[in-house]
């Protein structure tokens, strides 16, 4: 059964347009006049207003493959995906125009490919595999990856169908995406437009509206921190979830102790794009006592601890289809028996998951998921020279550097530009030489080490 | 340095733009730069600059530059 579907079938799934105030069905919602009957690639750059959350359920329901991707993207990094891929429409409120295609909506744009794409029947929807990047690396999903992992969410979560739910995380991120399909086959409401927590609008609208829960990445949770959430009186408030990487120890203490002394209830969960979003949950009562836990698998999900590398392995109905870097890669669909997270994990004797490390070269710098080889290229590329990155404690990304004509500050401005992401999430450290492993490999963890000191 | 100077100079540094950008009417959200992520790179910085300790509500109040001032008078700086 299809995801559209199923929510369709749901009577109570509305959303609320926070702008306008309106609310509406899925059958009121405006419909899409495509260019052509047949199937189609739409790219779909996204922000979560209405507009753009309407215009995603009408496309999940169409026939055609999307691909999800942030509408403030630099128009460099769109220019080189769609070089990659050809899409045949493309939905950018950001554009008022885009060269060579045709405006058939008010932002929707189309062409007829000169490509003929070859799109495998298992395919509906790409996801980057990051947000801020623009990597081509995109992340199969198929229609069944997004409804059982909705549906293993809606599960374990306490939805219920007078929620009222903010979309306060981009719906083209794979947490922000689970949030809008397990609450609506769950039949909850979802409010488009939502302010961020930073916003004074935000917790205004959290009175008006009556927020049954809200949903962070661990930046998010800091910045709650930052602002008193655990004093604050929200008495609609029933459960809040949190995931997209590790959120300190300190702070999972704190929230889950407000939980319970506010008879809430504090999910700790971890996922991944490639697992379409969610692997596993903590369940709220055993948060305290195994702090620091990602929890057990999600109903249809096992784990299993590689016994070499002691990488965490995954599999279950939300495992992806592989990866697409190419056009042609759309033409397959392919799930791995296991998905290997990239993490390295130790599981206790009661079944409790803890992540240990990282084996995959990635850093997060304020939820966002940053590919540090993708970045090394890129950057060596536009300064004609070679550069060394590193990722130190989820914070910072360090760039080594071993010539002075290059200014520090031209790089972190370019890169901040580029990446959009805030110019002190990036470092310059000029070095002598890079260190190399036996292997003549650059070695990470010596430059790790000396940007410590 | 003069405080609106001073102020000036933290927007500058926590949003990362022009000081010829800052003025009464900046408002949060209205530039890209002073996002989420940055607003909380300038309280950290006002803090430190103006050696304040900013309360939880006025985090989210902090909405405007001109407004930044109103806080930072209320805590004892003079303008």
């Amino acid at each position: 059964m299809g995801l559209i579907k199923r929510i369709k079938e749901i009577e109570s799934f509305q959303i609320i347009d926070e702008v306008s105030g309106k609310r509406y069905k899925f059958n009121d919602l405006p419909e899409v006049s495509w260019a052509s009957e047949s199937q189609g690639l739409v790219f779909c750059y996204l922000d979560n207003s209405f507009e753009s959350i309407s215009f995603l359920l009408k496309a999940l329901e169409s026939r055609h493959v999307l691909v999800l991707l942030s509408k403030t993207l630099s128009n460099n990094f769109k220019d080189a995906l769609e070089g990659i891929y050809f899409p045949n429409y493309i939905f950018d409120a950001s554009r008022s125009e885009i060269s060579t295609y045709t405006k058939i909506g008010s932002v929707l744009y189309y062409k007829i490919s000169v490509k003929q794409h070859v799109l495998h029947s298992d395919l509906k929807v790409l996801l980057s595999t990051s947000g801020t990047t623009g990597s081509p690396k995109l992340v199969k999903l198929s229609e069944r990856n997004l409804l059982t992992n909705a549906e293993a969410i809606a599960a374990y979560l306490p939805i219920s169908n007078t929620d009222i739910v903010p979309l306060n995380l981009p719906v083209h991120y794979s947490y922000g995406l689970s949030v809008l399909t397990s609450n609506a086959i769950s039949g909850a409401t979802v409010c488009a437009g939502s302010l961020d927590v930073m916003s004074k609008g935000f917790w205004e609208n959290f009175q008006k509206y009556q927020y049954a829960t809200i949903a962070g990445v661990p930046y998010v949770y800091e910045m709650l921190d930052r602002i008193g959430f655990t004093k604050m009186d929200l008495p609609s408030l029933r459960y809040f979830t949190q995931a997209g990487g590790k959120l300190r120890d300190d702070l999972v203490k704190k929230y889950g102790t407000y939980a319970i002394e506010k008879d809430k209830l504090f999910y700790v969960m971890y996922g991944q794009t490639e697992a379409t979003a969610r692997m596993s949950y903590l369940d709220p009562s055993a948060l305290l006592t195994h702090i620091g836990s990602i929890g057990k698998a999600i109903s249809g999900g096992r784990f299993k601890v590689h016994p070499e590398t002691s990488e965490l392995l995954y599999e279950g109905p939300n495992v992806f289809g592989g990866y697409a870097e190419t056009l042609e890669d759309l033409g397959s669909f392919e799930a791995p028996d296991f998905l290997n997270t990239g993490d390295l994990a130790i599981i206790d004797e009661n079944g409790f998951i803890f992540i240990t490390g990282r084996s995959k070269r990635i850093a997060k710098v304020f939820g966002n998921r940053i590919n540090l080889d993708e970045l090394e290229s890129y950057v060596s590329q536009h300064f004609s020279d070679y550069f060394a990155c590193v990722g130190w404690q989820d914070k910072t990304i360090v760039i080594f550097s071993t010539n002075d004509h290059c200014q520090p500050k031209d790089i972190i401005d370019w890169l901040s530009k580029e990446y959009k992401l805030h110019p002190s999430s990036f470092k310059v450290m000029s070095i002598q030489s890079f260190p190399l492993t036996a292997n003549g490999k650059i070695d990470y963890s010596t430059l790790t080490r000396a940007y410590d000191n | 340095m003069e405080n609106n100077q001073k102020l000036v100079h933290a927007f500058h540094e926590a949003l990362g733009i022009d000081s010829n950008l800052i003025k009464d009417n900046l408002t949060y959200q209205s530039i890209p730069e002073w996002d989420s992520i940055s607003h909380m790179i300038l309280i950290s910085q006002l803090e430190e600059d103006f050696n304040v300790s900013i309360e939880t509500d006025d985090v989210i109040d902090l909405s405007s530059f001109k407004k930044a001032r109103e806080i930072l008078i209320k805590l004892g700086i003079n303008f």
